[in-house]
């Protein structure tokens, strides 16, 4: 497994895409900070732009990266190594250059304009992401055979955790306003792996205050210890499950 | 080199309706070469993908060696493949590559059978990434790539398409020494011409289904023909397989 893992790394180290991730992130994070006067405010525009551009680049470039090198998964597949290296390697490989290229693009920027809490958990939420979406990717590029038919999936479901899932959760609360929905309130975010990530760093910046009687609940239990624990716990298994099956799908394949 | 033997019983293979390969018992001895021939989605390439263990068989199995093919992938150390389409990473350069697929295989240097590298004009361009290379050049390190481990069984997919004509002479040159060292070589061609001299049985599938797998010789005087571009045709035509069926 580590020799996939070392040259798909040497070949992920000059993709131009990797480079090109690093390259946007430090440009929108340098941008903002210069922008806005206020670390703080540019702290929570750059929040917005990661829940929202670090799922699409992880979960886009996995899909399509995995399919432009389904050829020489055959012939590695044909090597005397057993399937889970070769896909171990290869995830392992992916998340490394990803979270690289997000620690030059979005770490580096804020280590210097804003080096706080909040930043390392926004730096944080950030590389969990990186590698749920990540997983996500690497799972449907395996199950569905199509390239067009793949990356489209992919945009689905991207577009699913970062819009529809919130406007159904707004129009649940809602219309629900005069019932307690309050104990739902907390598993619901816990679903979507974006809101997970973006209550950690709101909760930090201290602004779940803004977000009503439910911001309170995701202050008493997020913003404890053990909520800490199980935030993380939960951003775990959305990357453990998509890898297990991952595995589970490649095993198996027709290559 | 150990001798090489593979064997195929009752193998088929079934993709969601579609049998691509149907109870296929056949087998390929130490010492030959055989070409596998048959019209498009006649299950050459499942045959070949079974055997490298990219499909698994719906129905049978297939033995190397003596040993049935599973999940133990050490029995693919003796196998050397070349595949129709050569698709490597685009960043790495070609000296990369090769360094990549020797360690995989944990090949010692005196395992290494390099001379071809220097035969298909590939030294000078060791160091160019592989994005950069022509189709024909992305064959050459194909090439090399499926014989530099000097395999017992060599296994190539189209091996000529895309190599002008010397290249295609050393490949198949190539491939003749690994019979002659006693290995098993598997060639799937459209370009009969070229790989003909080379064969010395031929596999004929259709549907899915092993046709015949005859010496080229048996082939050749059933149709009274001198070459296997003119005798196969012939032969399909005009039924002549019934009496050897």
């Amino acid at each position: 497994m580590l020799k996939v893992f070392k040259y798909t790394l040497i070949d992920l180290a000059r993709n131009r895409f990797v480079l090109g991730y690093a390259l946007l992130m430090l440009l929108v994070a340098q941008g903002l900070f210069a922008l806005e006067g206020d670390p703080t405010k540019a702290l929570l525009s750059l929040v917005q732009v990661v829940m929202a551009l670090v799922p699409l680049i992880a979960l886009v470039f996995t899909v399509v990266y995995m399919y432009d090198t389904l050829e020489f998964t055959q012939l590695l597949a044909v090597q005397p190594m057993r399937r889970s290296a070769i896909l171990g390697g290869q995830l392992l490989a992916l998340a490394a250059a990803l979270l690289l290229a997000q620690a030059i693009g979005l770490g580096l920027p804020l280590l210097v304009h804003s080096p706080t809490v909040a930043a390392l958990v926004l730096s944080l939420s950030g590389s969990a992401l990186v590698l749920v979406f990540a997983a996500l990717g690497a799972l449907i590029a395996l199950k569905q055979r199509e390239k067009a038919r793949g990356v489209g999936v992919a945009l689905a479901i991207w577009f699913l955790f970062v819009l529809v899932y919130d406007a159904l959760l707004m129009w649940g609360m809602f219309t629900l306003s005069d019932h307690p929905i309050e104990p739902f309130v907390v598993p619901l975010a816990g679903i979507n792996p974006i809101d997970l990530a973006r209550i950690m760093v709101m909760l930090q910046v201290d602004l779940a205050a803004m977000m009503g009687y439910s911001g309170a609940i995701y202050k008493n239990f997020f913003g404890s210890v053990g909520g800490t624990i199980v935030a993380a716990l939960i951003l775990a298994l959305w990357v453990a499950v998509p890898v297990l099956f991952a595995f589970r799908v490649f095993r198996r394949k027709d290559l | 080199m150990a001798e090489a033997r593979i064997t195929y019983h009752g193998v088929g293979k079934r993709y969601g309706k579609l049998w691509a390969l149907r109870k296929v018992d056949c087998a390929f001895h130490a010492g030959e070469v055989v070409m596998l021939i048959g019209p498009n989605a006649s299950g050459k390439t499942t045959l070949v993908k079974s055997l490298l263990g990219l499909a698994s068989p719906t129905e049978g199995h297939i033995t190397v060696n003596g040993q049935v093919i599973g999940t133990d992938p050490a029995y693919r150390r003796s196998i050397g493949y070349m595949p129709q389409i050569s698709q490597f990473p685009a960043t790495l350069t070609i000296g990369q590559l090769l360094e990549m697929m020797a360690d995989i295989r944990e090949l010692r240097a005196d395992e290494v059978e390099d001379s071809l590298v220097e035969e298909l004009g590939l030294s000078a361009q060791l160091d160019k990434r592989l994005s950069t290379l022509s189709g024909g050049t992305k064959q050459k390190v194909s090439a090399v790539l499926a014989l530099r481990s000097r395999p017992g069984i060599l296994v190539m997919d189209e091996p000529t398409a895309g190599l002008d004509p010397v290249s295609s002479q050393r490949v198949l040159q190539r491939a003749a020494a690994v019979r002659d060292a006693g290995g098993t070589v598997l060639i799937t061609s459209h370009l009969m011409e070229e790989v003909e001299s080379l064969a010395d049985r031929v596999a004929y599938l259709e549907d899915g289904n092993l046709k015949f797998l005859l010496p080229v010789q048996e082939i050749l005087s059933s149709t009274g023909s001198t070459r296997l571009s003119e005798a196969l045709p012939r032969m399909l035509e005009s039924n002549a397989l019934s009496h050897v069926l």
